[in-house]
């Protein structure tokens, strides 16, 4: 069974209506088609559990129908919405119902020329039946010529003659004047709208402030992705400033999130970063809708933070020690000495799927060294040392860091080198070194031997202590 | 007889007023987190998860070497690792020789500000699901590392409980004191220098040695040798061949607080080179 709501009086109403339109089609069945600007068809089958007199009573399948005809009028006259509303077994039956005739019709299957007979053909709708409006108004004029002035004439028709006369265009109108049509329902997705604003009546300065209207936007926009399954990893944010200016910020989230507690962390910790130059005077945020995080987790698998309580770390550390010193380090793919960038720190996942597949590792076994390797501090920037030499080896060596604690005197024990290394000689920057492995013995006999790593610059002839071997 | 009898019966009497005080809490067997070093690991299964093991020496002395041989076996077993750099001084190319996996490390450089590092600890800490949170103390001064207030350490320990997270934390003199559940002091006792012609060392020094003491200190020690070797490794990103260097390393370990020692005396074979 099919329900047609149509809108009287539309165009006035505006945009509103229509939206008011879709909201009340939505309440009574997902499945719903757009037909034009006033009309919508809803599918209502199976909706007798919910509208219907009890089977036991032995009613007819229309007296059901008439409830939901019935609910659709009272929704929409508390919407202050004035609309016809049929109900028949054929969507094209119920829209020509709904447009022709007012308040509330009830076609029972089988029935439908009896009541759409005496309509005249002007009414018959041709988008309906995928006609263009050139060929629908040719045969409508050859229906003219022939006399036939409504609906029932024109089902009367033999098919035969008809598809002779006026082609397959003029029977697929035929089985449309006769309510016996047949096609799918072209659903209407109502536009989802991931994307929340806010006009301010007074401009706001102060986070706190803004806070509890982020909290709001935020807790709607979560509201939505979570009624559509979705979640995001991106979240934009623009503000209009004061000023005349507007503010702009993305934040990306490293695995898809909708709590909106997290995000109202991470906006705040962003904006607190660097704050906009004025006060703000609208505010719009939109999420990039993407699937939720699916993740199996395993019995055999090492627990990993949380990526929401992650994320949040992450953000708190970003403000302490500032953003670029905090990652992921990977090593540069370069000779050049100390050649590392900093990354966003991602969580490595291990489905429990996979992990049945490749288990963890046991200790020891494969690529282990068997033998520790030797560690080594470095020191940056490298310290700057005053380095004698005897026999065109150091021998003394006096160095000491800007922000050090210690310093590196004394007598050279033991030396090995030197390395020369150099490298990027198309480059301003180039570097050209001689490293030595040194062993340096304080005066102090209390102190044990450091064990450090020295180059001299080729280029500037000054000598430098690299890092502690440790 | 008659003393437990009454026991139980105040107990039973004071139940409903006290709740569970009285009730005997079954201790958690503790779980360990591998240093990578298997004579270590033999005799202190490695290091203990929700609390804080103190690594401290002096410059030189191995801190690092055994810091980094734990990461690379925490990041070989996924865990997720954070290092707390209180003075930028981690070096990537040694760590790279460890076989740490850069891509669960999160590297937090302080920049020379130690406060900075204990807050970034602190959030570490509270945010949980980390394996190893590693605090760098190793180039702040011992007078500065004696001044930390206690508080800190108090509140890592509390935060630790019952969580699967080990901090270690690395300082030139020991400072954490009661609230490390173990301590490992190292000392270099030796180096030795591999082709280097006039100036290298007599073979009977060529080795390495880690001392583990978990007796009373008026009991014997007891002597464990490591070796390490600089890196041979030429391929890109990695450090051209240098000179070997091997050093003797002492480590004394106390796990019961707060001063007492105790182990057994443990022998391994020294360096494979020499």
């Amino acid at each position: 069974m099919f329900a047609c709501i149509y809108g009287r009086a539309f165009p006035e109403r505006g945009r509103d209506a229509v939206t008011l339109l879709i909201d009340l089609a939505f309440t009574f069945s997902p499945l719903v088609e757009q037909t034009g600007t006033d009309t919508f068809v809803l599918d209502v089958d199976g909706q007798e559990l919910l509208f219907g007199p009890p089977l036991s009573s032995g009613v007819r399948e229309t007296d059901w129908g008439l409830n939901i005809a019935n609910e659709i009028t009272r929704r929409a006259t508390l919407s202050d919405l004035k609309v016809h509303v049929s109900i028949a077994a054929n969507p094209d039956v119920a829209i020509h119902a709904a447009r022709s005739f007012k308040g509330i019709t009830v076609i029972p299957a089988g029935e439908e020329l009896m009541e759409l007979g005496s309509l005249p053909l002007k009414m018959l709708d041709y988008s309906l039946a995928g006609i263009d409006q050139k060929k629908a108004e040719e045969i409508r004029d050859t229906l003219g010529l022939w006399g036939v002035r409504t609906f029932g004439d024109f089902a009367k028709l033999p098919i035969a003659g008809v598809a002779q006369r006026l082609g397959q265009e003029g029977v697929r109108l035929q089985k449309l004047a006769q309510g016996k049509s047949e096609r799918h329902l072209h659903l209407f997705q109502p536009p989802v709208g991931f994307e929340q604003a806010l006009e301010l009546e007074h401009p706001v300065a102060e986070l706190e402030s803004l806070s509890f209207i982020f909290a709001r936007l935020l807790n709607q926009l979560c509201a939505n992705l979570n009624s559509h399954a979705l979640a995001t990893n991106e979240l934009l944010i623009y503000l209009k400033l004061e000023d005349k200016t507007e503010y702009k910020r993305a934040i990306t989230l490293p695995v898809p999130m909708r709590n909106p507690k997290t995000f109202l962390r991470l906006l705040l910790m962003d904006i607190e970063s660097k704050p906009p130059q004025a006060a703000i005077i609208a505010v719009m945020i939109r999420a990039e809708p993407v699937k939720p995080r699916e993740l199996q987790t395993g019995l055999f698998i090492p627990v990993a933070p949380e990526p929401e309580k992650l994320e949040l770390t992450l953000a708190r550390l970003a403000k302490l020690v500032g953003p670029e010193n905090v990652g992921s380090p990977e090593l540069l793919n370069t000779h050049r000495p100390d050649a590392f960038r900093m990354t966003k720190f991602r969580l490595n996942y291990r489905s429990g799927k996979n992990a049945g597949n490749s288990p963890r590792p046991a200790l020891g076994a494969g690529k282990m060294p068997e033998l520790p390797a030797m560690g080594f501090r470095v020191f940056r920037p490298p310290w700057h040392a005053e380095v004698q030499s005897m026999q065109q080896r150091p021998a003394r060596i006096n160095a000491c860091g800007a922000s050090s604690s210690y310093g590196i005197r004394g007598r050279i024990i033991c030396a090995s080198g030197p390395w020369r290394t150099s490298g990027d000689w198309w480059r301003i920057d180039l570097w050209a070194r001689d490293e030595w492995d040194i062993a340096v013995r304080s005066s102090n006999s209390e102190q044990s031997d450091v064990l450090c790593r020295i180059y001299r610059d080729l280029q500037s002839e000054e000598w430098f202590v690299e890092g502690v071997y440790d | 007889m008659t003393a437990a009898l009454a026991k139980t019966e105040i107990e039973s009497a004071l139940a409903h007023r006290f709740g569970a005080a009285f009730q005997h809490r079954e201790k958690r067997p503790v779980e360990t987190l591998p240093t990578g070093v298997n004579e270590i690991d033999a005799l202190v299964s490695g290091i203990p998860r929700g609390a804080i093991t103190e690594i401290s020496g002096a410059v030189s002395s191995g801190r690092t070497s055994l810091l980094l041989s734990a990461l690379a076996v925490a990041t070989r077993q996924e865990e997720t690792c954070a290092l707390v750099d209180c003075n930028d001084t981690f070096d990537l190319l040694s760590a790279k020789t460890a076989q740490v996996d850069f891509g669960r490390v999160l590297w937090v450089r302080c920049n020379n500000r130690l406060e900075h590092a204990f807050k970034a600890t602190d959030l570490l800490l509270q945010s949980g699901g980390f394996g190893l949170v590693v605090l760098n103390l190793a180039d702040v001064a011992a007078k500065c590392a004696r001044r930390i207030v206690s508080s800190w350490w108090f509140r890592f320990r509390r935060a630790l409980e019952n969580t699967t997270t080990a901090l270690v934390v690395i300082t030139p003199v020991a400072c954490v004191r009661s609230c490390a559940r173990m301590v490992l002091e190292v000392n270099n006792e030796a180096a030795v220098w591999f082709e280097t012609g006039p100036l290298a060392l007599k073979s009977d020094d060529a080795r390495l040695r880690i001392k583990i003491n978990r007796e009373p200190a008026t009991t014997n020690t007891r002597h464990l040798s490591l070796v390490t070797g600089s890196n041979q490794n030429g391929s890109p990103g990695v450090r051209l061949p240098h000179s070997r260097l091997f050093r003797g390393i002492c480590v004394r370990v106390n796990q019961e607080r707060p001063t007492t020692w105790t182990g057994g005396p443990v022998k391994f074979s020294t360096h494979v080179y020499i």
